[in-house]
């Protein structure tokens, strides 16, 4: 069974009523749009300039899927004192299996309204429950189950009168369109050995997934001692060490793994508190789970019991258990052992606990005219993002290489002796150093509109070095030193 | 909008791999300590020390200031997505820091910050030499114990090209360094490097022994 609120992202209080609304996240891609701003064209994955440039009105909010947790976690308990394994893959959307729960309440009909009454009490109305075999076909029933709950007796029936693009399989689409297969029923009348064939491992998981086998992708065995489990003492009940202890079980979880050679794509989250009351929930996910993104979710499942009281004291024990394994193992660069990259991992962890995640840090080439705009910082481990500015356009007046080894973050005060318009000496500390030779001006003009004045830079030479400095406004800043 | 000189790119002048023909490098269970102040060419020298382990595994800076600036790396030939760069002041959180860097990175080229013990230093030495990684480190201040380092290096000199009164850009640089240590036999050795802004440092022949004098450990 698949429950789906598809307005979940816009269901916060800082939504405005009267006026058209979308979420979008921080890299700028749309996750979702009220009636209003659907209505002028806006649909999720869309970029959220090419939104505002269709809705010019749409109010945009951030994506906040941590606070979303914490407000769908009523949802997913109402349904667990229903139904017990409930799975969450994200805010708004879960599964739950309902093969023994089908008999008990009498029918799949009558279990759909249960559920469908008991999350209309906490989050009022708006779900979408569909029954189906296996989760594919049982969310893509959801996304058509506007008008009540929907039981789909013949899963095979229902998903071959899909398109394939609801495959999600980016280029493989056109390839499946190009050879005239346009729907999920064509794809799954093909003989599976020749898909395989043709396609690879991604045919091979299109065609499992169009003949409704999706539920049994990974049939392979968790070995029952892989798990990650931590003791806190004093008790974990603030949420910036929480996330310091979610990164540290996900990455010792994948580690206990790797000897398996597989990832989970179900993730069991198993919280004790002090009192000795135990909190679990299931997290579910369509690919295998990335350090990163199990992360992410134990951060948001923490987040939820914590602001919602359900650990009282703070948590003194924390577990994770894989609750199935794929046969996608980790990606290695070139070159590189296994043992090196876990290794390499748990070093940086390790600094991260230390110095703290912003200290920990990781730079992608981006355009800009001075050094400092020249990198994009990152925290290591999270994705780099796309670069603000195009490192391979012109920018014409930066300062040329090469590049200063060291930029003061702020621009500090250089002590430079002018005669006529040329350097003749520097202050280093306390002495005075001779210019040996120098170069520039290079005019770095500013916003003006802004309010921002012009500078010169120099590169100046002396017998203990060269620096990089800026006159702005009569006074001299040093910028970078070349060591 | 500003008229500035065009960035004309230097050609290099010799492709070469790693550190062409410098008589040390960063190698596994060694450390290499880069003494001298800043502006003295030094840390250039150790990024190009990073370069090849880099090729293999991730490398990692510990940036004391936090000024470190990921161009001059990427210019000399490290990836981008190979590089980690640590900032840390501390100097009671820094050894910690550095021995977990250590313990897992292929090599690491490290600021020391004033206030770090020996007796701190020490250990990172011999954490270095049982895990059999690459340190290289370039304190901020000072120098570093005796006994530490298998090559101690320090810049004598450094002499800029490419500017003058006014005309030009900052090009190439000539480095006069002074290694000693275990690594150079007990003998102090004199080597002149040419630093052209990419990733090529080709060694200038002729290499002078110094006079006679203490090795460093």
């Amino acid at each position: 069974m698949c429950l789906w609120f598809p307005d979940w992202p816009l269901r916060r209080p800082d939504a405005p009523p009267d006026r058209p609304c979308q979420v979008a996240t921080e890299d700028g891609i749309v996750t979702a749009a009220d009636d209003r701003a659907a209505a002028a064209g806006v649909r999720p994955g869309m970029r959220r300039r090419e939104a505002e440039a269709l809705c010019p009105s749409v109010v945009t909010l951030l994506a906040d899927p941590g606070a979303e947790t914490v407000a769908f976690e009523p949802v997913a308990r109402a349904v667990e004192d229903l139904v017990p394994r409930v799975e969450v893959a994200a805010p708004g959307l879960l599964f739950v299996p309902v093969a023994g729960a089908v008999r008990y309440y009498g029918g799949e009909g009558s279990l759909a309204d249960a559920v469908v009454g008991s999350v209309a009490d906490v989050a009022g109305p708006g779900a979408r429950v569909a029954i189906a075999d296996g989760p594919f076909a049982a969310r893509m029933a959801a996304t058509v189950a506007d008008g009540g709950p929907l039981v789909v007796d013949d899963t095979a029936g229902f998903l071959a009168g899909l398109d394939v693009s609801v495959l999600d399989v980016g280029e493989l689409t056109d390839t499946f369109r190009w050879l005239g297969i346009t729907t999920l029923g064509e794809l799954g009348a093909l003989p599976r050995a020749a898909v395989a064939s043709r396609f690879g491992d991604m045919g091979l998981e299109a065609h499992r997934v169009a003949t409704g086998e999706d539920r049994s992708v990974s049939p392979r065995r968790v070995p029952e001692d892989v798990e990650a489990e931590e003791r806190f003492d004093p008790p974990l009940a603030d949420l910036e060490r929480a996330a310091f202890a979610a990164r540290s079980l996900a990455h010792e979880l994948l580690d206990a793994l790797v000897p398996v050679g597989g990832l989970p794509h179900r993730v069991v989250v198993e919280a004790e508190a002090v009192d000795g009351t135990v909190r679990s929930r299931t997290w579910r996910s369509a690919d295998p789970f990335s350090e990163v993104e199990l992360a992410e979710r134990i951060r948001w499942q923490l987040r939820a019991w914590v602001d919602a009281g359900g650990v009282p004291g703070g948590i003194r024990r924390l577990r994770l258990l894989p609750a199935d394994l794929s046969d996608t193992g980790r990606q290695l660069a070139l070159g590189e052992a296994a043992v090196t990259a876990v290794e390499t991992r748990r070093a940086l962890s390790r600094a991260q606990g230390l110095v703290g995640p912003d200290a920990v840090l990781q730079a992608r080439p981006q355009g800009g005219r001075d050094p400092a705009e020249r990198v994009r910082w990152h925290r290591w481990g999270e994705d780099p993002g796309v670069p603000g500015r195009d490192p391979e356009a012109p920018w014409p007046g930066a300062t040329p290489g090469p590049s200063p080894t060291h930029v003061p973050p702020r621009a500090r005060a250089l002590d430079v002796e002018w005669d006529g318009g040329f350097p003749t000496r520097v202050r280093l500390g306390s002495r005075w150093e001779p210019v040996r030779s120098w170069a520039g001006p290079w005019r770095r003009t500013g916003r003006w509109w802004e309010g921002e004045g012009t500078a010169d830079r120099y590169q100046l030479v002396t017998s203990a070095g060269a620096f990089l400095c800026e006159v702005r406004d009569g006074e001299t800043v040093l910028v970078g030193v070349y060591d | 909008m500003t008229a500035g000189i065009p960035d004309l790119v230097t050609p290099p002048r010799r492709v070469a791999s790693g550190v062409g023909g410098l008589p040390f490098a960063a190698e596994p269970g060694r450390v290499v300590g880069l003494v001298g102040g800043l502006g003295g060419g030094l840390t250039r020298l150790g990024l190009l020390l990073l370069v090849e382990p880099s090729r293999t595994g991730m490398v990692a800076v510990v940036d004391v200031r936090g000024w470190f600036c990921p161009p001059a790396a990427w210019e000399v030939g490290i990836p981008p997505d190979r590089l980690v760069v640590v900032r840390c002041q501390d100097p009671a959180v820094w050894p910690q820091v550095t021995a977990a860097l250590v313990e897992g990175m292929g090599a690491t080229l490290a600021e020391v910050p004033a206030g770090v013990p020996d007796a701190a230093l020490r250990r990172l030495g011999a954490i270095t030499r049982a895990r059999r990684a690459a340190l290289v480190l370039r304190p901020t201040r000072g120098t570093l114990p005796a006994g530490l380092t298998h090559v101690r290096v320090s810049a004598d000199d450094v002499a800029w090209e490419g500017t003058d009164a006014g005309h030009g850009r900052l090009t190439a640089r000539r480095i006069r360094l002074r290694a000693d240590g275990k690594g150079m036999r007990g003998m102090e050795r004199i080597v002149e490097v040419d630093d052209d802004g990419t990733n090529v440092v080709p060694v200038v022949p002729g290499l002078a022994p110094a006079p006679a004098g203490r090795a460093a450990g």
